[in-house]
Order: structure tokens, then C-alpha cells, then sequence
């Protein structure tokens, strides 16, 4: 039996692990091309998972909700990248004070029409994946395979994506060096948009997936965040693949700690980040210089 | 045609500071004889914010370090007080382990930060703020959990609302000179050094980490002190008081009254605590209100409501003043 435990909690570390890929993975991209720290990445995964949840209720339709909580999450994006940070452009404080800002207001504004409460999105209702998976003594909710498989595909598409279509040699280009590759005739603004929608709509997937895992209230997504931050300063801000690692990594050690050691969960999150941040500053596959 | 001030060492901008601070000075000793109960307790937590966004002015304004976990250390030293309280420790016993309290955590996060700057030092800070608010949440046997801890009130003879807004307002005075005695100290000049050209510093000498190790920690002292006072307010603690809104607000409050001055943060912590508190009673979005107006003077005054005034001022005197040279926008920097 115990071997049955340490299994289903090693799934559990997995799945949330997914959650926080499916977060950090947004973050990361957006940092790692304009090195905005995007605050308001919570509030985008909030905007997602609200909309999500009002889309299954009015249409019993898990995945028309997926979708439609990601284009709001990236709508919400391009509105807030074309009409406030492209004003302060390349000034880093002013960047991440905006999106503090905007952070405020997308809470506000979700508890304006939503409540404060927690509210449920149940995935079953919609068609996706539900009831258990059972194999033998074994048991564990379909959603979290569901989950991890999702997350998966998604990891896969944007490695082939960054690593071999034209948009990801673009953007990586745009990563290594802004000024030469809009010397070399790439609209470097319009990739700056288009990556930042496409981080917002990552985290408009995962607010729509993570609430039907989790209770949602308009403070989830900045909840998230901060596993979501650990995710990327452990993994090294701006690297795809260190999100992955860092968020199996930390998914694992919460779902740990919170069976074996429940009263000090926290405390085990933050223990890898300063070991990591005390060895190696920029973070295990980070690039970037931090000082 | 107006003359040129007689004496050049009282310049025009001095006696303007000067008479400025004594006006505000005197206003807030007058306060608890004009306003009400409630008025004056809204103003005790205007300079218990003052405190706190001036520590992290400290940080932000001299050394270019932003810190978006500050309420962290502030409720630490909180709890320092509350769990104290709890444990029926003695009124001296309940400052050390508060002080003890704070201490450690402003080391954590001066360890953690100390090789950082820019927005690595601010995701780093917001990361170890969410980690206290965290802890404070999960470790219920020392901090209550959600629930908190109440009844942790002062000594008996400042507990009465008007003395404590006396109390308030001496410390806030005390540690407004004291930071800006710091701010000009060759401490101070050090940090700012290191904020225009951290290389440069470092060419000429200087341990650039053990500096942002003592501006964190020295930062940390304000931010608990203005914790300890948070708490002997209202008499209460929860994890509320270190979430990412309770970090997000002083800072909000420096940028909003002015990065670097030493009057922004008092400014910045009338106009946030006036939309939080008073606004709100009329207005329930007032995160709206505070969330637009604060992107709104990002991107429109970067440098705050003082350095606005004082561009202003500086504008409308030399025209005034005719002979009188503009003062300089800002010291230039070359890299």
C-alpha cells in the first residue's frame, strides 16, 4: 500500500507540476524575447480560467471553453501589450510597474462580476476526461492524466515551434539580439506582440485547466504565480526547458511535502530557490546574465 | 523684474522645503484636536505606511533596488510581536523576538538578493514575499493560520487613539531623518553609485553585495518597525497583511509620491491610504481606481507627484525668476 501512495503522490507532483509548466512556460517566453517581468500573467490565467468557467456553464463544452478562455486571456494580452507597455518600451522598471497596475485592476474588476468567493468549474459537465483511472488497487482522477497529457502536447508544440518553424527562429533571433534582428528587416514590435499573446493565451489555458482542479477565486492566479516565479528562477528566467524542469521538480516536491510534511509546505519551496539562487544565480539552464 | 536671492547660501527652493515641512509638521500635531476618532486613526496609518514605503524608498530610490516583498519582513516582525503576545512574553521580550524575527528574515532576503539588481531583485523579492505570506498561512500552531491573532495590543499608556497617533508621528518623524540622514551619508552615496553604474563601483573598489546586503538589512529594520506599529494599530495580524497586495501597496505608494524623495513616500501613502479607506466607502472598486491611476502616473509622470511638482516649480521659477538658470532635470548620467 504505501508503494501505492508514494505513486499516487508522485502523480499529484506531476500534475501540479503540469499546472505550474503551463504557467511558467507564458512567463518565461515573454521574459526571455522582451524581459518584461510580467506580473499581470496572473491576472491573464484568472481572466482565462473566469471566462472558461462562464463557457462550460453556458455550454456544457469543456473544450469550447479551453478556447475560449485562451483567446480572452490573449486578447486581454494584445490590449494591455499595444496600449500600455508599448509606451514604455525598454524602460525595465516602468514595464513591470504597469503590469503590477494591470494586475490590480483584472482582480478588481473579476471580483466586481464574480465575487470574491471561490467558485468551481467542473470539467466532467463539459465532456472532458472524468471519473478514475483504475488499475488494480490503483486509483487516480482521469483529469490529472488528462492534465499532464495536455501539458505534454503543449511542451512538444512550442519546443518544435521555437527550435524549427520560421516564427521561432524569428523570435529566437529577437531573444539573442533585439537591435540586429530589426536591422535585419523583422518587425520587431509586431513579434513583441505576438509573443505576448501568445503568453497570455498559455495562461489563459492553464487558468481554464487549473480551475478544474482547484477552487478559483480572483486571487488564483496571482497564487499561482508565485509557484509559477519559483518555477522560472529555479529553471532560469527566459529557458523553455528549465520551466519544464523546475515546474516537475517543484510539483514534485510540494505534493511531497504537503502529504509528509503539511505545516512546513512552504518552507520546501523556498529552500531549492535559494540553494539555486546562492550556486547559481541565473537559474539551472538560464542564459541571461542577472547582474 | 524680480532679484536674484540676496544670500546664495539660503537659496529660494530651501526656505520653500523648509517652510513646507513645518506646515506639514504642524498640521499633523493639530490633527487630533480637528478631526475625528476615525480620521485620526486613518492618519496613524498613513505614517505607519510612510514608514514602510520609506523603507523600501530606501532601497528603491537610492540603490535602483525594487522590492516587491517588502510587507514580508513587515509582517514577520508582526507575528515577532503577535506570537510573543501569545506566549505571554513580556512587553521588552516581545521587542527582541520581533526584532530577532526581523532580522533574520531581511538577512534571507539580503542573501537571496545580494548578487541581483533590476527586475531579477524585484521577481526575487516578490517570490520571497509570497513565501512569508505562505509560511504565515501554513504554520497555524505559530501564527494562527487564516484565522490570525488578535489582542495584541501596546502598553497601556499609549493605547488610547490619540496618544498612539502621537507615538506614530514622533517615529515616523525619528525614521524620515533617520533615512535621510543614511540617504546622505557616504552610505547613501555608495548606493546611488551603485544604482547609476554598478561596474563602475565595482572597478573602484567597492563590495557591491555586501552593500546591497546592508541596504536590504538596514531597509528591513524600517519595514519591521512599521510591522510592529501595523500591529499595535488594529491589535491584529493575519496572513492578509503580507500578501502580494500588502507588498504591492507601498511600493505603489513611493512610485505615486516619488522615487528617491524624501517626502514621496508620506505623499504616496496620503493618496493610496485616502483611495483605500475613504474612497472606498463610497466607491467599491477602489483597486480599480488606485490599479488605473498608478499606470497612469508610470507612464505619464515617472517621476511621481514630488518630482512633478518640483520640475513644475522649477519650471514656473525660472520663468519667473527671469536670471535665475532652470534647475537641472536630473544629474546626468553617462555610462
Amino acid at each position: 500500500m504505501e508503494a501505492l501512495s508514494v505513486i499516487q503522490q508522485a502523480l499529484n507532483g506531476l500534475t501540479f507540476g503540469a499546472q505550474l509548466f503551463l504557467v511558467a512556460s507564458g512567463f518565461t517566453l515573454i521574459f526571455g524575447l522582451m524581459r518584461i517581468s510580467n506580473l499581470a500573467h496572473g491576472g491573464f490565467y484568472v481572466v482565462g480560467a473566469y471566462v472558461g468557467m462562464v463557457t462550460v456553464g453556458a455550454t456544457h463544452n469543456f473544450w469550447l471553453a479551453l478556447v475560449a478562455g485562451a483567446l480572452a486571456a490573449a486578447g486581454v494580452g494584445v490590449v494591455v501589450e499595444l496600449g500600455l507597455l508599448r509606451r514604455v518600451r525598454n524602460k525595465e522598471m516602468p514595464e513591470v510597474l504597469v503590469t503590477v497596475g494591470v494586475l490590480f485592476v483584472i482582480t478588481d474588476l473579476i471580483v466586481a462580476i464574480f465575487g470574491g468567493d471561490g467558485k468551481t468549474l467542473n470539467p466532467a459537465t463539459g465532456g472532458a476526461p472524468s471519473g478514475a483511472l483504475v488499475i488494480g488497487d490503483f486509483r487516480y482522477p482521469a483529469y490529472g492524466i488528462f492534465v499532464i497529457g495536455v501539458t505534454v502536447v503543449i511542451g512538444v508544440v512550442l519546443f518544435l515551434l521555437q527550435r524549427y518553424s520560421r516564427v521561432g527562429a524569428i523570435v529566437r533571433a529577437g531573444v539573442d539580439d533585439r537591435e540586429m534582428a530589426a536591422a535585419m528587416g523583422i518587425d520587431i514590435d509586431k513579434v513583441f506582440t505576438g509573443v505576448f499573446a501568445l503568453g497570455a493565451l498559455l495562461a489563459g489555458v492553464a487558468g481554464v485547466i487549473g480551475a478544474g482542479r482547484q477552487s478559483l477565486t480572483p486571487y488564483a492566479g496571482t497564487e499561482i504565480l508565485l509557484y509559477g516565479l519559483v518555477v522560472v528562477i529555479i529553471g532560469g528566467l527566459g529557458s523553455i526547458g528549465g520551466a519544464a524542469v523546475g515546474a516537475v521538480l517543484l510539483g514534485l516536491i510540494d505534493a511531497f511535502a504537503k502529504q509528509y510534511i503539511p505545516e512546513l509546505s512552504y518552507f520546501t519551496i523556498f529552500a531549492p530557490m535559494v540553494l539555486v539562487l546562492i550556486v547559481r544565480p541565473q537559474g539551472l539552464f538560464g542564459r541571461v546574465s542577472v547582474a | 523684474m524680480s532679484v536674484a536671492p540676496a544670500s546664495p547660501r539660503i537659496t529660494r527652493p530651501a526656505v520653500v522645503k523648509a517652510v513646507v515641512a513645518l506646515a506639514v509638521i504642524a498640521f499633523a500635531f493639530a490633527l487630533p484636536y480637528v478631526v475625528s476618532e476615525y480620521y485620526v486613526g486613518v492618519a496613524t496609518l498613513v505614517l505607519v505606511s510612510a514608514i514602510l514605503a520609506a523603507s523600501i524608498n530606501l532601497l528603491a530610490g537610492d540603490g535602483g533596488l525594487v522590492s516587491l516583498g517588502h510587507a514580508g519582513i513587515s509582517m514577520a516582525a508582526g507575528y515577532g510581536i503577535a506570537w510573543s503576545v501569545k506566549e505571554e512574553l513580556p512587553f521588552g521580550v516581545q521587542l527582541l523576538v520581533s526584532l530577532g524575527v526581523t532580522l533574520v528574515v531581511s538577512a534571507v532576503f539580503g542573501l537571496a538578493t545580494m548578487r541581483m539588481r533590476g527586475v531579477f531583485y524585484l521577481m526575487i523579492t516578490v517570490a520571497l514575499g509570497m513565501i512569508c505570506w505562505g509560511i504565515a498561512q501554513k504554520w497555524s500552531v505559530v501564527t494562527g493560520g487564516d484565522n490570525g491573532l488578535s489582542r495584541n495590543w501596546p502598553p497601556e499608556a499609549i493605547r488610547p487613539y490619540w496618544t498612539y497617533y502621537f507615538v506614530v508621528l514622533a517615529i515616523f518623524l525619528l525614521a524620515t531623518l533617520a533615512l535621510w540622514v543614511i540617504s546622505r551619508s557616504p552610505f547613501g552615496l555608495v548606493l546611488r553609485g551603485i544604482r547609476d553604474s554598478e561596474s563602475r563601483m565595482r572597478s573602484l573598489g567597492y563590495r557591491i553585495a555586501s552593500y546591497k546586503f546592508a541596504a536590504m538589512m538596514l531597509s528591513g529594520l524600517f519595514a519591521g518597525l512599521a510591522g510592529v506599529l501595523m500591529v499595535w494599530r488594529t491589535g491584529f495580524i493575519n496572513p492578509k497583511s503580507g500578501d502580494f497586495i500588502a507588498s504591492a501597496l507601498p511600493l505603489i505608494m513611493v512610485v505615486l509620491g516619488g522615487l528617491g524623495t524624501a517626502l514621496g513616500p508620506l505623499v504616496g501613502a496620503v493618496i493610496v491610504v485616502l483611495i483605500s479607506q475613504v474612497l472606498s466607502s463610497y466607491v467599491d472598486r477602489w483597486q480599480t481606481v488606485l490599479g488605473l491611476l498608478f499606470i497612469a502616473s508610470v507612464i505619464l509622470a515617472p517621476r511621481g507627484l514630488v518630482g512633478g511638482v518640483r520640475s513644475l516649480a522649477a519650471r514656473v521659477g525660472g520663468r519667473i525668476g527671469g536670471r535665475r538658470p532652470p534647475a537641472p532635470e536630473t544629474p546626468a548620467t553617462t555610462e
